[in-house]
């Protein structure tokens, strides 16, 4: 039960040989899966490939009619671990996670895959994180591919291509004996197109057909001395080569001519479209893919294939390699190649385009302008692409200076009635009152706490992280730093790397952990102690019975939504002479969840005539003096400013918007802060009793009497 | 070769999150691909949450898939800048952004956005008035776009029921710009089949505008002015006979707002007050304007904020009906509202008279206890007990006389009149920094606490050597106004101290 409903998704799974799949991306990869004899698949969720495990969890029926094995696993590394299955026995699997940040968490499992290596097809399904839109630290996984000689699958986006190479990743993969990752950057995950669809496969052993014997013991499959000796051998002498050939037999990588055949281009597969955008945006190509320069597209970008480079670069006088992020790994070995075979064509690459950041067309076109300058191509005249870019750049000037300022942003934060966002008003109000310390911030809807209004975090190492970075704070600080880890990151890493990391060296700090029921930030999967009916009800585990089970002495749960109490408790971990680990856990189910749930319950209620009350806050807009220091403390989206009523005051008052759901933080707030007296909670009785009213109408007597006697 | 092939229509829709961006962008794919035309969508939802900004870009090649011969186009996942056809906002800076940003081509792209403001986290924080002037935002939507459609759309598709998302499909569909008909996207809404009829209204209001029936802009005032009542009505004319005309219409709101606050007598000291400024501006050549300025902060600070208004305020017999209309009760559905109140040592001891507040006070603020005891009370205002509470609370208006903080304010408020018309003997520009100042003193509590020491910072700081006559005019007033906006800049005060050390040195310089 993810956020997304996936019944429309999970009806194109089920698409047969000579149909229309239309869809995102992730789901044409979730398809190829099928397609592709999988008998196992699992991942960890994170943007942009959640959807792929949201839709196979989803999707229950069809994995078990195709005998499909699916774990939602707790962290990456578990994910790659599962691939382990691969290396004694004949079977296809594929995990998938985000990455950098996923593949760093995987990288020991990774390894130890890519060692031995493996006889069923192993993929690795990667949501590549960069550029526009990315959230997570800005390096490459090409390097991993690299290190541990995995192949990096990095097709065109778009979804036959992608399909195609799914499918092909297998073949290759057992080719070779080694693991492949498929790289899928955020863009083309939500791309959408269309492809025609084969049957799905079900695999020769699987949970409905399987083996029945377990393999053969067989050391070299370790990754032990001194297996590891002949494995690294293998890599470079085996199945490198082996992987080469099937590149090039299978063309896996493409080549589009062009009539100004002394220069090229390569690049890779993922940066395609935008590549083409920019040609046809310079004159150079059409929206149909015709291309006057000639292009290397590199739908595999390691291993290289030599011989396909040389052979595209030999009668030119000059390439560019168009390769995004940093290091220039491809480039660096392209130059190398071109060395080797002694060739003279000249290579450009991140001497035209820039060192780091996202390719998008706008940045290629003033790349390819800065090429084609340099590179002169016969019979070409490199002035007009030089005038396009330039009027490009210039027209980027005069949008940008339409603003005498920048216009403030709109980054995300935390939703309407989010449990987590009091537990930082109370944060902040605590550290008013016993002074500021380090707030060691962690990975997860709770990082918006380092947005504004809050601005808290003086770190973020990772996720379930922040315990662990805060151990040798505390110590050089003078004070108990503040860690804030959600429940997610917990069971992810938090449990072992912080809490048991911290009780076992006697670190004294203070952990408060998010407890909301979800990976929410990811689109509210299911975790470990996810107590929401559905799937994995019958195993909630418990965090607060874990952490006296390890040993945390200090423990307190309290309402998130208590901003006072909360307040209180944590002055009370700051302060207390107690010494060692002080958790609190911040109890407040995730808003966005509780109200699909909530909502429909009350609806139903409503429709049959029962007693429901709906709440609301609002504000006193002739109370409110505009200084809006609740909206500082709050941040929450329904709690915004409307023109000031009163005719002899400009300010904007505050005010609650409809999308308000009764969450009561505001009136906390103004409480535990002490603000103003303008916020007010409404409670709609409907369906109301006949005592209600009965009530309703003595207190509306009143009321009536006493304001006809303050007019009089 | 020479490319000749057409390019593809591209457009880019800024949304945020929980507007139905996705759905519009689905319904747009969908339309396309029903009458035979490549089409591409690329969004970066990425996480759940709800308000960040989020962009969708959508290309559709003009030329159906059944005429290329095989071939297909290449679609970009990206807007390129100044390669936008349409433009799709549902909001004004939004609009305003990606103009900014360069994606429109003030030759050939077309712009559609609401005109509503969802106001960004910077803009809601600020202690002031941190509002982006919409003004500005219209001026780079004008010169970003080369023909534009905006109206309020959140306010059409309020009244049709339905998401904004529809009403801009609709203008969408009527725009011209896309090779698909308006019929075949009403029948994509159809299709799709979820809250067909609101979203087919919003759909045809959308159509509508584009076609040149734009909703007519209603702006309802949202300024509630004091009613009339008798005991205003002949200072009310005395205000209009005194004051010049700028400041009567304020001056008037002011008269009946004492009256109702306090009474008729408290009406007269207004008047009585403002007379000097009047006369002094009138000397000094000025055109009433700083008399309007004057008038309008005298008013909102002899109404200070103590309990006896807040319980006025909460008692008034038109405010139930507007919590009633605001959280949409229905007639008869009986509302139960509470209010947070949440007293301290300050306000208690406003309410005493001097000889009994002073000394408490000062050993509280000596203690701290100003800042640390408070009587925290969830009353429930529409209640028989806590009503009636309020009420008597109320009806303490003819005690607030002797109160402490009454005497305490009227103080205050000499001091800031008296600066204001010394001011104005040296320059009316000066009158009028000194006369806003009065704007920092505000609120309750804390926000109270903070203003008053603002004010004191910058009256004694800046004001007073302004008045010696020892700096000259125009560096007083640019002190002033500097030191005024530093004030409303962060509630810990530090730019003040900053801003008000800057002006000390240069004018020790």
């Amino acid at each position: 039960m993810a956020e997304r409903s996936f019944h429309h998704e999970i009806q194109s799974l089920r698409l047969g040989a000579g149909e229309t799949f239309r869809g995102e991306g992730i789901l044409a990869v979730t398809k190829a899966l099928l397609q592709s004899g999988v008998s196992y698949v699992g991942g960890y969720q994170g943007a942009p490939v959640s959807h792929l495990m949201d839709v196979l969890v989803d999707a229950e029926d069809l994995l078990s009619e195709l005998g499909i094995h699916i774990e939602a696993c707790t962290n990456e590394a578990a994910a790659a671990a599962m691939l382990g299955a691969s290396i004694a026995y004949p079977i296809r699997g594929a995990v998938t996670w985000k990455s950098v940040v996923g593949t760093n968490v995987a990288s020991d499992a990774l390894s130890n895959l890519a060692s031995p290596g493996v006889i069923g097809g192993a993929m690795i399904i990667i949501g590549e994180d960069y550029g526009d839109g990315a959230s997570v630290i800005q390096e490459r996984s090409h390097a991993f591919a690299m290190k541990s000689s995995i192949w990096l699958l990095d097709p065109r986006p778009h979804l036959p291509a992608i399909v195609h190479m799914v499918e092909k990743g297998f073949e290759l993969s057992e080719a070779s004996h080694s693991p492949v990752m498929l790289d899928l950057r955020i863009k083309a995950c939500h791309v959408t197109g269309e492809f025609e669809t084969k049957d799905n496969r079900a695999a020769a052993f699987s949970r409905n057909a399987p083996l029945g014997k377990p393999a053969a013991f067989d050391y070299a499959k370790l990754s032990h001395p001194p297996s590891t000796f002949a494995h690294e051998i293998a890599k470079v002498t085996e199945r490198m080569p082996a992987a080469q050939a099937f590149i090039r037999e299978h063309k896996l990588n493409e080549w589009f001519a062009g009539d100004l055949a002394d220069i090229g281009i390569v690049v890779q597969g993922g940066l395609y479209n935008s590549l083409m955008r920019a040609l046809m945006r310079l004159d150079l190509a059409d929206a149909l893919g015709n291309t006057r320069i000639p292009i290397y597209c590199l739908n595999v970008t390691y291993p290289l294939v030599p011989e396909e480079v040389t052979a595209f670069c030999a009668s030119k006088r000059a390439v560019l390699m168009v390769e995004e992020g940093t290091p220039d790994y491809i480039e660096q070995a392209l130059g190398q190649i071109l060395r080797k075979a002694d060739l003279q064509t000249k290579l450009f690459g991140k001497d035209c385009l820039p060192q780091a950041g996202e390719y998008t067309s706008d940045v290629m076109v003033e790349g390819l302008a800065a090429f084609v300058e340099q590179a002169v191509p016969q019979g070409f005249d490199a002035g007009p692409a030089r005038k396009i870019a330039d009027a490009l750049k210039h027209h980027r000037q005069t949008a940008a200076a339409l603003l005498d300022a920048e216009l403030p942003g709109r980054q995300p934060g935390f939703c309407t009635g989010c449990p987590e966002r009091p537990v930082f008003s109370a944060l902040k109000l605590a550290q008013k009152d016993v002074g500021p310390t380090h707030v060691s911030a962690d990975i997860g809807c709770h990082s918006f706490g380092t947005l504004p209004p809050f601005s808290m975090g003086n770190s973020i190492l990772g996720f379930g992280m922040s315990l662990a970075s805060a151990a040798a704070v505390g110590p050089n600080l003078g004070r108990r730093p503040i860690s804030v880890m959600g429940d997610g990151g917990f069971w992810h890493n938090g449990s072992i790397t912080g809490v048991a990391g911290t009780l076992f060296n006697r670190g004294d700090g203070i952990l408060v952990i998010m407890q909301n029921g979800y990976t929410s930030a990811t689109g509210q999967q299911f975790m470990p102690s996810t107590i929401a009916e559905g799937r994995r009800a019958e195993t909630p585990m418990n965090i607060e019975a874990t952490l006296k089970v390890m040993g945390v002495k200090w423990l307190k749960t309290v309402r998130s939504y208590s901003v006072g109490t909360m307040k209180g408790v944590i002055k009370d971990a700051m302060t207390t002479t107690e010494k060692g680990l002080k958790v609190i856990i911040a109890d407040g189910e995730c808003q966005l969840a509780r109200q699909r749930r909530v909502k429909s319950e009350d609806a139903a209620k409503v429709k049959a005539g029962e007693r429901v009350i709906r709440v609301r806050y609002g504000v006193d807009d002739e109370v409110c003096s505009g200084d809006h220091s609740c909206i500082r403390l709050s941040g929450c989206p329904s709690l915004t400013i409307k023109p000031n009523p009163d005719p002899l005051r400009d300010d904007p008052v505050a005010a609650v918007i409809n999308s308000c759901v009764g969450c009561g933080l505001c009136g906390e707030v103004a409480h535990a802060a002490v603000l103003c007296p303008s916020f007010w909670r409404a409670e709609v009785v409907q369906n109301p009793s006949r005592f209600d009213l009965w009530l309703d109408g003595w207190r509306n007597r009143l009321r009536g009497w006493l304001q006809a006697e303050a007019v009089s | 070769m020479k490319p000749i092939s057409p390019r593809p229509i591209s457009i880019v829709i800024a949304a945020m999150g929980g507007e139905g961006g996705g759905v519009l962008t689905d319904w747009l794919v969908q339309a396309a691909t029903t009458e035979g035309f490549a089409v591409q969508s690329t969004s970066i939802p990425g996480v759940a949450q709800r308000t960040g900004a989020t962009t969708y870009y959508v290309e559709i090649y003009p030329v159906p898939l059944a005429q290329l011969g095989g071939q297909r186009p290449v679609l970009a996942l990206a807007p390129s800048v100044g390669d936008v056809d349409l433009v799709v906002a549902t909001e004004l800076m939004e609009a305003a952004r990606t103009v900014a940003r360069g994606y429109s081509d003030p030759a050939r792209t077309r712009l559609i956005a609401s005109t509503h403001r969802v106001y960004a986290v910077a803009e809601k924080t600020a202690m002031g008035d941190g509002r982006a002037d919409s003004e500005k935002l219209m001026r780079v939507i004008e010169a970003g776009a080369k023909t534009r459609l905006l109206f309020d759309m959140e306010a059409v598709a309020k009244a049709a029921g339905c998401v904004i998302n529809s009403v801009l499909l609709g203008a969408i569909a009527g725009s011209g710009v896309l090779p698909m008909s308006p019929e075949v996207f009403e029948a994509g809404i159809r299709a799709a089949g979820k809250s067909v009829d609101s979203n087919l209204r919003g759909f045809q209001a959308g159509l509508a505008a584009a076609r040149g029936d734009v909703p007519a802009v209603t702006q309802p005032s949202f300024k509630r002015a004091q009613p009339e009542t008798p005991a205003a009505l002949a200072l009310v004319a005395r205000a209009h006979g005194e004051l010049p005309e700028p400041a009567r219409a304020a001056a008037e709101e002011g008269v009946r707002r004492l009256a109702r606050y306090q009474d008729s007598r408290y009406s007269q000291l207004y008047l009585e007050r403002l007379a000097p400024i009047a006369a002094a501006e009138r000397d000094a050549g000025g055109d009433g304007s700083l008399t309007r300025a004057v008038a309008r902060h005298l008013a909102v600070r002899m109404s200070f904020e103590d309990v006896i208004r807040v319980a006025q305020l909460k008692t008034d017999p038109a405010r139930l009906n507007r919590i009633r209309a605001e959280i949409g009760a229905a007639p008869g559905q009986p509302v139960v509202v509470k209010d947070f109140l949440k007293p301290g040592i300050e306000e208690i001891c406003g309410l005493l008279p001097g000889v009994l507040a002073r000394p408490i006070l000062a050993v509280s603020r000596r203690k701290g206890w100003t800042e640390t005891a408070y009587w925290g009370r969830e009353v429930s205002s529409s209640g028989i007990l806590g009503f009636s509470a309020l009420w008597l609370m109320a009806r303490l208006r003819g005690w607030r006389r002797f109160s402490h903080r009454f005497h305490d304010e009227q103080r205050s408020i000499e001091i800031w009149l008296d600066a204001v018309t010394k001011a104005i003997a040296l320059s009316p520009l000066l009158g009028l920094e000194v006369a806003e100042c009065a704007r920092l003193v505000k609120g309750y509590g804390e926000t109270w606490r903070r203003g008053e020491a603002s004010f004191r910072a910058i009256h004694d700081g800046l004001i007073t050597p302004a008045l010696s006559g020892s700096w000259p005019v125009g560096f007083a007033v640019d002190a002033i106004a500097n030191a005024r906006a530093a004030a409303l800049a962060d509630p810990e005060g530090d730019r003040l101290a900053k801003t008000l050390a800057a002006v000390q040195e240069k004018a020790a310089a």
